[in-house]
C-alpha cells in the first residue's frame, strides 16, 4: 500500500490513471446522495466516542469542590495543581524520559531496521524472528530481573533507568517500522551510488536517510506514544514523588483526590495534551499499516 | 567520484525505476570480494547497537526470569532452589485458573471487538464524507490518549452510584447498576474499554489495507451485478485478509500483556473477576512479595505467547510466500 503509493509518486501518473479518474467520477455521483446522511451518522458515533476525552476535559475547567468560583467555568485548576502538587516535575521528568527514548530508539532503530530490509539472509531472518518473540514478551517478565540487576547500579527510583528500559521496549517495534519504511525506497538508488563508488554507509546516510525521513518521524511518534503512556514500568520503578513521571503521578494524585475530579483532570488535560499535539500536527507521517507490512513481509 | 556523477546516476536509476515500475531496473553492479566484506561488516554494525540493547534489555532478563522461577525468593533474597515447585504449586492454584480464564475472555473479546468496530469505521470513512478528515483524526484519540488518562475518566463515568452511567442507567430504570463492583458487570466494562482504546488502532490497520484495494475491482463487480455485501464478502474481505491476519496476532499479544487497562480500572477486582495473569504475576511479585510463583506465572505466560507467536509468524510468512 505505501510501497505502492511511493512508488506510483516516483513514477507519475501511470498510463492507465486517466480512464480511473474517469470512472472513479462516476462512482462518486453515486457516492454523493449518501453522504450528508454518512456525515450525520459519524458524527453521533464521534461523539459517543469520544465521551471519556470530553468529560476530562470539561471536569478540568469546572469549579472543584470547596471552590469560592460561581459559574461553571474557571482556570482555577490548572493554577491549583500546579501550585500544589508537583506536576511540573512530573511533566519535566515525563518529557525528559520520553524524548530521550524518542532520539536513542529511533537511532538505533535506523541502522537496524535497514539490515533487515537490504540484508535477506537466514542469521537476518532470525533476528527478525528473535525481534518478533522480543515484541511479544510481557513486560512484568523482564521488569523483575531488571529490577534487580537495576538495584546494584542504583538505578531503582532514577529516571535514567526507566529511560532505558523504554528504549529497550519500544526497539523492537521501532526497527520494524523502519524496515518497512526502507522496503518502499528502490535499492536502485543505492546501488547507482555504489556504482560511483560509495560505500554502504555513504550511500546509508546520504541517499537512505534523506528519503526515509517520514519513515523516521513515524518510528519516533510511536516510540514518544509508547514512552509517554507507559505506566507499569514508571510504577515499579519510581517510589518518591519528585522522581514520578505523570502516570504514575496523575494515578497517584487520583487516589488521593479521588472525588476532587477539577484537579484530577486537569492533570489528566495536562498529561494527553503532549501527544495530542503531536499527533495532530504529525499525523500524516502516522501509519501502523507499516508495522504489519514489515510484518508479514519478512 | 564526483558529486555531480552520482546525481547523474541517481536520475538514470530513477528513470529505470519508473521504466519498469520496480526497483530492480537499474543492473546490479558486480560486486568484488572486498568490497563484499566491508558491506558486510558495515551491515554488521549497524545492526551492533540494537543487538546489545536486545541482549542486555530482553535476553537476559527472560533467562534470569527462567532461573527465578525455579527458586523461593523475593525481590532481595535470591532463595534456594525448589526445582519446578513453583510451577506445580501454581497449575494446581485456582485462581491461576481463573485468572488463564479471564486472560482468554479479555483477548478474544479485546482482538475480535477492535477488529470488527475499528474495521466498521474504516469501511465508514472510506466513502466521500465532508470533513472526514477531521473524523479519522478524532477517532484515534481513544488510542492516543494515555490510559491513564481514559481509566480515570471511565472511572468517574461508571464507578460510584453517583457517577453518570449508574444514574443514567436507574433513571432508564434498569436498578441500581454497578459497574465495576459486580463480578461478571466488571468484566465486561473492563472489555468493552479495552476495545475503546484498540480500535482505532484496527481502523489504521485496516484502512491501510482498504486503501491499497483496487476501486476498479468493485465497479467491475457492480457490472457483473454483485450486491454490495457480496462484493466486501467475495472482494474486500480476502484483499485484506493478510493484513487482518497480522492485525489478530499483534492484537493478541497486546491483550494478553496488557497491565494497564484492567489494573487502572479495577485493580483486578472484584473478588478478582477481572484479574488476568499479567496482573495476577504483578499482584504476586510487588504485593505478596513472591518473586519465585510470580515469575513463574509471567514466564508461563510468556512460553505459551512465544509458541503461539512463532507459530503464527511462520504461518504469516507461508501466507506471504503464497
Amino acid at each position: 500500500m505505501s510501497t505502492l503509493s511511493v512508488r506510483k509518486a516516483r513514477i507519475g501518473a501511470e498510463p492507465g490513471e486517466i480512464t480511473k479518474v474517469a470512472k472513479r467520477i462516476t462512482s462518486q455521483d453515486l457516492q454523493e446522495r449518501g453522504k450528508w446522511w454518512r456525515f450525520v451518522l459519524i458524527l453521533i458515533i464521534t461523539a459517543i466516542v469520544l465521551v471519556p476525552i470530553i468529560a476530562v476535559v470539561g471536569l478540568s475547567f469546572t469549579p472543584s469542590l470547596g471552590s469560592t468560583v460561581t459559574g461553571n467555568f474557571t482556570l482555577e485548576n490548572y493554577g491549583l495543581v500546579f501550585s500544589q502538587t508537583a506536576v511540573a516535575a512530573w511533566l519535566k521528568n515525563s518529557l525528559t524520559a520520553t524524548l530521550i527514548t524518542v532520539v536513542i530508539a529511533t537511532a538505533v532503530a535506523a541502522p537496524a531496521g535497514y539490515v533487515l530490509s537490504r540484508a535477506r539472509n537466514k542469521l537476518v531472518s532470525g533476528y527478525s524472528l528473535v525481534l518478533f518473540v522480543v515484541q511479544s514478551l510481557p513486560v512484568v517478565t523482564a521488569v523483575i530481573p531488571l529490577f534487580i540487576l537495576f538495584a546494584k547500579f542504583n538505578l531503582v527510583d532514577n529516571l535514567a533507568g526507566v529511560t532505558i528500559i523504554y528504549v529497550g521496549s519500544t526497539m523492537s517495534v521501532a526497527i520494524w517500522m523502519m524496515a518497512a519504511y526502507y522496503d518502499s525506497i528502490p535499492i536502485a538508488l543505492e546501488e547507482a551510488a555504489w556504482m560511483d563508488g560509495a560505500s554502504l554507509f555513504g550511500s546509508f546516510t546520504r541517499i537512505v536517510l534523506r528519503n526515509a525521513l517520514p519513515g523516521i518521524l513515524s518510528t519516533a511518534i510511536f516510540s514518544f506514544l509508547l514512552a509517554w503512556n507507559d505506566y507499569l514500568i514508571a510504577l515499579v520503578f519510581l517510589r518518591s514523588d519528585p522522581n514520578y513521571t505523570l502516570p504514575v503521578g496523575l494515578e497517584t494524585f487520583f487516589q488521593q483526590n479521588a472525588t476532587n475530579w477539577g484537579l484530577v483532570m486537569a492533570v489528566a488535560v495536562v498529561m494527553m495534551l503532549p501527544p495530542v499535539i503531536l499527533f495532530t500536527f504529525l499525523n500524516k507521517y502516522f501509519s501502523v499499516g507499516g508495522i504489519g507490512g514489515s510484518l508479514a513481509g519478512r | 567520484m564526483s558529486a555531480s556523477s552520482v546525481a547523474e546516476n541517481l536520475r538514470r536509476a530513477r528513470r529505470g525505476v519508473g521504466m519498469s515500475g520496480s526497483g530492480s531496473g537499474a543492473p546490479r553492479p558486480t560486486r568484488k570480494s572486498k568490497k563484499f566484506t566491508a558491506r558486510t561488516w558495515t551491515l554488521l554494525a549497524f545492526a551492533l547497537p540494537s543487538l546489545a540493547l536486545l541482549l542486555l534489555l530482553n535476553l537476559y532478563p527472560v533467562i534470569y526470569a527462567g532461573i527465578q522461577s525455579l527458586r523461593s525468593g523475593s525481590l532481595i533474597d535470591s532463595g534456594t532452589f525448589v526445582g519446578l515447585q513453583n510451577y506445580t504449586n501454581i497449575l494446581t492454584e485456582p485462581a491461576f485458573w481463573k485468572a488463564a480464564q479471564f486472560t482468554v475472555i479479555f483477548t478474544v473479546v479485546g482482538v475480535f471487538g477492535s477488529w470488527l468496530v475499528g474495521l466498521v469505521f474504516a469501511l465508514l470513512l472510506r466513502t466521500r464524507i465532508p470533513a472526514g478528515g477531521v473524523f479519522k483524526v478524532l477517532l484515534l484519540l481513544p488510542w492516543i490518549v494515555p490510559v491513564v488518562v481514559s481509566s480515570t475518566s471511565w472511572n468517574w463515568l461508571v464507578a460510584t452510584p453517583q457517577s453518570p452511567f449508574p444514574v443514567i442507567a436507574s433513571h432508564l430504570g434498569l436498578g441500581n447498576v454497578l459497574f465495576l463492583a459486580d463480578p461478571v458487570l466488571a468484566q465486561v466494562t473492563v472489555c468493552i474499554f479495552k476495545v475503546w482504546i484498540s480500535f482505532p488502532f484496527m481502523m489504521m490497520m485496516m484502512a491501510s489495507a482498504l486503501a491499497s484495494v483496487d476501486t476498479n475491482v468493485y465497479e467491475a463487480a457492480k457490472v457483473d451485478g454483485a450486491s454490495n455485501w457480496q462484493s466486501f464478502r467475495l472482494i474486500t474481505l480476502p484483499l485484506i485478509a493478510r493484513t487482518t491476519f497480522v492485525s489478530w496476532i499483534l492484537m493478541t499479544i497486546f491483550c494478553v500483556n496488557d497491565f494497564p487497562t484492567i489494573f487502572l480500572l479495577t485493580g483486578g477486582g472484584p473478588v478478582n473477576a477481572t484479574q488476568s495473569l499479567v496482573v495476577l504475576a504483578y499482584l504476586t511479585v510487588f504485593q505478596n512479595f513472591q518473586t519465585g510463583p510470580g515469575v513463574a506465572i509471567a514466564f508461563l505466560m510468556t512460553f505459551v505467547l512465544v509458541v503461539i507467536s512463532v507459530v503464527l509468524y511462520r504461518q504469516i510468512r507461508k501466507v506471504n510466500v503464497e
